[in-house]
């Protein structure tokens, strides 16, 4: 049953996906609507947490609701905070039936879907209808299908960071464009679409979140373009349930679902012959979207799929990164100074420029320092910490030496009458909760802007109210 | 009683040393009143000035290990 064991991979885990809040803000019917589908609910599952997939699955099969109180006597007093966060967030995804204060059981419509998810059954389409086999064309290979996702998704990535550079690469779609700048990863910059400061951060998140960033801007946008929500979420969730290297019709799809096959072509996450065609492949992109395999082939030729580390980091600050990927030579660039490159080997070091360059574009240590930590070499995890702690130290260092100075807009109240006067003035200030520095000896205080109108009010008044 | 605006600049006491300094060069005066020994108060306008200004100040104190 739910108990915490304090374990660090536990706790990895147990953080929330992206999703799951957008989730969360939607209302009733439509998540009702969506729980309909088995594709659905096997996919928001997925990305639950360890202890509400452990509660889901010991609710599921039971017929009658369970009194909330015999439930929560298995939990552990440690546990406690954990099961009710858990149970609070199925709440809110209305994955329980209303009156989870009494007793405790999923809402109907979860658990019929749920149940056909698991046992199969059912004549809903929710995981989409295989095409038939055509005797003429082949379906693509798994390999195929792979060079393909990788080259759309690089080509996205490899035209953000470079956009600052003067150099130009392939241009993803207007589509794809059109999402990049609606999210803020690129802004219009005399006339050209520049990299954000969000849009470098973005860059050094791991493929999956990358994906997941992307589609909850897609989902954003739903509702401007007239789709409908519920339909779109239920797409890629049929997407995120099915086989690779399979073909599936179109034929069951909606007329939304249908318009979205444009969209998802151009992120990658599906392959078809032409627009036209009656059907589609997902690409592992698509097929991995609720799971925690990795979203992308290895891009080198080395063959190790599983292994994505590829950085060497030594304690005097050199850096040798196995790689023969443009884009991850690209992204490297943003925060090491480059010295030399082999055609699967660039080296180079982390120096104070390189760091600094890369805090100007908006990047933060933290984010170098994962990212470093995401992609250490296999050789790098026998060390304990992964990565020299000098070198991180020394990146935090140079990110706090930016900071050396805080500057806060305001006014400086001064040359009061007397002290009652200073302290009643600075009394009411305190309460509004905008002096940022004072003195009294100097009887004078420092006042944010927010809090300007209102003092010069209350001392207008107090004036007004004494003279007369 | 009198409000006067600006910008509340907060630091160590090294980096209000260089602003005091700056402060001094003829026809660049932007400190409004000097608070204490963390905290100045200088003219909202010319905020970006004198961060670019420190910043220069404070590169001199470096040096770098590339050719």
């Amino acid at each position: 049953m739910p108990t915490a064991d304090g374990t660090t991979d536990d706790q990895q885990e147990h953080r929330l996906h992206a999703l799951l809040p957008f989730l969360q803000t939607q209302s009733q019917t439509s998540l009702t609507r969506l729980y309909q589908r088995p594709s659905s609910c096997l996919s928001i599952f997925r990305l639950l947490g360890a202890v509400e997939r452990q509660l889901v699955m010991n609710l599921l099969w039971l017929d009658l609701p369970i009194q909330t109180s015999t439930m929560s006597s298995w939990v552990t007093r440690e546990g406690k905070a954990l099961f009710d966060d858990a149970l609070a967030s199925l709440a809110r995804l209305h994955f329980l039936s209303n009156n989870s204060a009494i007793k405790l059981g999923l809402s109907t419509t979860f658990k019929t879907s749920m149940r056909h998810a698991i046992t199969g059954g059912g004549t809903s389409v929710s995981f989409g209808v295989p095409a038939e086999p055509d005797e003429n064309r082949s379906a693509p290979s798994i390999d195929a299908l792979d060079a393909y996702a990788l080259e759309r998704w690089e080509t996205v990535l490899h035209y953000m960071v470079s956009s600052g550079t003067g150099q130009t690469p392939i241009k993803p779609s207007q589509g794809v464009l059109f999402l990049l700048q609606r999210s803020g990863l690129m802004a219009m910059n005399q006339g050209q679409l520049q990299i954000t400061s969000s849009g470098f951060q973005f860059l050094l998140h791991t493929p999956h979140s990358q994906l997941w960033e992307l589609l909850l801007q897609y989902l954003q946008m739903v509702e401007e373009r007239q789709m409908d929500l519920v339909e779109v979420l239920s797409f890629l969730f049929m997407l995120s349930t099915m086989e690779l290297g399979r073909e599936y019709s179109i034929e069951s799809l909606s007329d939304t679902q249908r318009a979205m096959l444009e969209d998802l072509r151009d992120y990658g996450l599906m392959w078809q012959r032409r627009a036209s065609s009656r059907r589609f492949s997902p690409t592992r992109l698509a097929t991995t979207l609720t799971s925690s395999l990795p979203p992308l082939p290895t891009a080198t030729s080395t063959g190790g799929a599983k292994d994505q580390g590829f950085i060497v980091l030594e304690t005097n600050y050199r850096l040798y990164a196995y790689t023969d990927n443009p884009l991850q030579t690209a992204v490297l660039n943003l925060f090491v100074t480059v010295k030399w490159r082999f055609p699967n080997l660039v080296v180079g070091a982390i120096t104070r420029e390189s760091v600094r360059k890369a805090l100007l574009n908006g990047i933060t240590a933290d984010q170098i320092i994962s990212y470093l930590t995401t992609y250490a070499h296999p050789q790098m995890r026998k060390n304990r910490p992964l990565l020299p702690v000098t070198v991180q130290d020394q990146i935090r260092l140079w990110e706090l030496e930016r900071n050396r100075i805080k500057t806060q807009e305001g006014f400086l109240y001064t040359a009061f009458a007397s002290q009652a006067d200073y302290e009643y003035v600075l009394n009411y200030a305190r309460q509004l909760d905008v002096v940022l520095w004072e003195n009294a000896a100097k009887r004078c205080f420092f006042g944010s802007v927010e809090g300007h109108t209102n003092i010069r009010g209350f001392i207008e008044r107090r004036t007004g109210g004494s003279g007369g | 009683m009198r409000a006067v605006r600006g910008v509340l600049i907060t630091c160590d006491s090294a980096v209000k040393q260089i602003l005091l300094t700056l402060d001094e060069r003829p026809g660049q005066s932007f400190i409004i009143e000097d608070l204490d020994e963390f905290h100045v108060l200088v003219r909202a306008d010319e905020e970006q000035r004198v961060r670019r200004e420190l910043e220069a100040e404070l590169e001199k104190n470096t040096y770098s290990m590339e050719a």
